[in-house]
């Protein structure tokens, strides 16, 4: 299982993307070789959380018992790269938004939590 | 250098308890054999689809010797619900090599009577991203309702802009023998479905289904009714739903790939066989391949699009969401499908004047795309 070094997969309170060290280019999943350029070299970056939403589902049937019901979104962040988290709060496509890291129902783990950014 | 589709076996889907995955199989490449008019020591290769059920390391060799076949050629295949097509296209690089004179292509599981239905949930959903995705709760009824939310969103559509889709595929099963739905349903049905992840409801999903699909592919006609593959075209731009671009899933890729290599445009093709594991599936794939303009999928099968004497005839078997969702053969009754309407053999379901085909399924999350352009051998 690909993880990136130091983010929530990691227990670290945080999201991490990726930063092609020739071409710029930036990414979210991790990859050996940017696949814009090929190149292989890449930095971490810690973005700036916020972002737009751009989907929500309310899950009403899950794998485990108990695990529904259960809200997901897809948030595209200000640099690009499109995360799925958790939804806290009311959270619909187009609001502006935000990430947390967020205790997950069994307090185990950390996970990307997006709710809707106060607009200012 | 062509190929030609010579046998065609597609069983019923349903919940149909007491056969394995391996029977399913074995009922459908018969069926295929059969139509296609040949002895288990005419085929020179065996292709079999993974079954979740079964999950045996050597499918196609499995298969083969319960056949009484020993083929020169034997691989199984995984390419999600693209897996049919993608065999299919192997089996046509293989008879075009010469390494081959006739391929069988062979899928089926028992996932509806088989296997506990959070064991099929918690299977499919390996197609998130194990750390990424997986963990945050996730499944493939989640990521096609995301993938539905953003379509929605950004199309200014209501939740009910897509009940016309399965309502449409319902009315086709209807008159279809073997579906694993025949009762119609009306938009109000599919709104008042209960929800799965919103905004799809149960009605906007495929079930899981028993049954089994097989095909022989051939290097030459077998008899009048084998048909021409006359363009094969595949795609595969990512894996995981957060790689996935709404606006080139490759869908449109693949299909422009098989109707390049069958000299064809989109106005050549009479009766289409479109993977339709949700609503919004078909509604994103249409629309990528030129169908309908972007955010009307619904709004054409409301008007009456995909019905059998409608522009676009479509899944006129009732596609995976009434015909049903068997596994890789749920992918694989959609070519069954059009092949029967270029044989001209679909009785009161038939499509006037058709001469050719175009099939084309998605595995994952939109994330593997095959495109098969069939026609009548007559015209090659």
């Amino acid at each position: 299982m690909s993880r990136t070094q130091g983010d929530w997969t990691q227990g670290c309170a945080r999201l991490l993307i990726a930063v092609c060290a020739d071409c710029g280019n930036n990414w979210y999943l991790p990859k050996d070789r940017c696949p814009r350029c090929g190149s292989a070299r890449q930095s971490s970056v810690q973005p700036s959380g916020e972002g737009r939403c751009v989907a929500v589902t309310l899950l009403h049937v899950t794998g485990e018992p108990g695990g529904a019901p259960l809200s997901l979104a897809l948030v595209r962040l200000d640099e690009g790269p499109v995360v799925m988290g958790r939804v806290d709060g009311d959270l619909a496509p187009g609001d502006p938004a935000r990430v947390h890291l967020l205790p997950s129902g069994t307090g185990t783990t950390l996970l990307p939590s997006f709710s809707r950014k106060a607009v200012t | 250098m062509t190929a030609f589709l010579t046998g065609v076996g597609l069983t019923p889907f349903g919940r149909q308890p007491g056969r394995d995955s391996l029977d399913w199989q074995c009922t459908a490449a018969g069926m295929a054999l059969d139509d296609a008019g040949l002895g288990p020591d005419r085929v020179g290769a065996v292709i079999a689809g993974y079954s979740t059920v079964a999950n045996h390391l050597m499918p196609a060799n499995l298969a083969a010797e319960r056949l009484g076949i020993r083929p020169d050629v034997a691989f199984g295949m995984s390419v999600g619900g693209a897996t049919g097509l993608a065999m299919v296209a192997q089996a046509v690089a293989l008879v075009r090599s010469a390494a081959a004179e006739h391929v069988l292509v062979v899928a089926g599981e028992n996932r509806a009577s088989g296997q506990a239905r959070t064991t099929s949930t918690t299977v499919l959903a390996q197609v998130g991203h194990a750390a990424y995705e997986v963990p945050l709760g996730g499944n493939v009824p989640a990521y096609y309702a995301l993938l539905a939310s953003r379509y929605l969103w950004s199309h200014g559509l209501d939740d009910g802009a897509l009940a016309a889709l399965p309502v449409q595929m319902r009315e086709h099963a209807v008159g279809t023998a073997g579906a694993h739905f025949r009762e119609p349903i009306t938009v109000a049905d599919v709104l008042a479905s209960r929800p799965v992840a919103e905004p799809l409801r149960l009605l906007d999903c495929c079930p899981v289904s028993d049954g089994g699909a097989a095909f022989v592919i051939s290097r030459a006609p077998v008899s009048e009714r084998s048909l021409q593959i006359a363009g094969v075209g595949q795609a595969h731009r990512h894996q995981h739903l957060s790689e996935l671009d709404p606006d080139d899933t490759g869908a449109s890729r693949a299909a422009g790939i098989a109707l390049g290599e069958a000299g064809m445009d989109l106005g050549g093709v009479h009766v289409w066989g479109i993977y339709d594991s949700f609503s919004i599936t078909v509604a994103m794939i249409v629309e990528e391949l030129g169908l309908a303009p972007p955010g009307c999928a619904g709004a054409y099968a409301q008007a009456g699009a995909f019905q059998a004497d409608g522009r676009y005839p479509l899944n006129t078997h009732g596609g995976l969401l009434s015909y049903g969702h068997s596994g890789v053969a749920g992918g694989m009754a959609h070519l069954a499908e059009v092949a029967g309407q270029l044989r001209g053999e679909r009785g009161v379901a038939q499509v006037r004047n058709c001469e050719a085909g175009y099939v084309h399924a998605d595995g994952g999350v939109l994330s593997a795309h095959v495109g098969v352009v069939l026609r009548k051998a007559s015209r090659s």
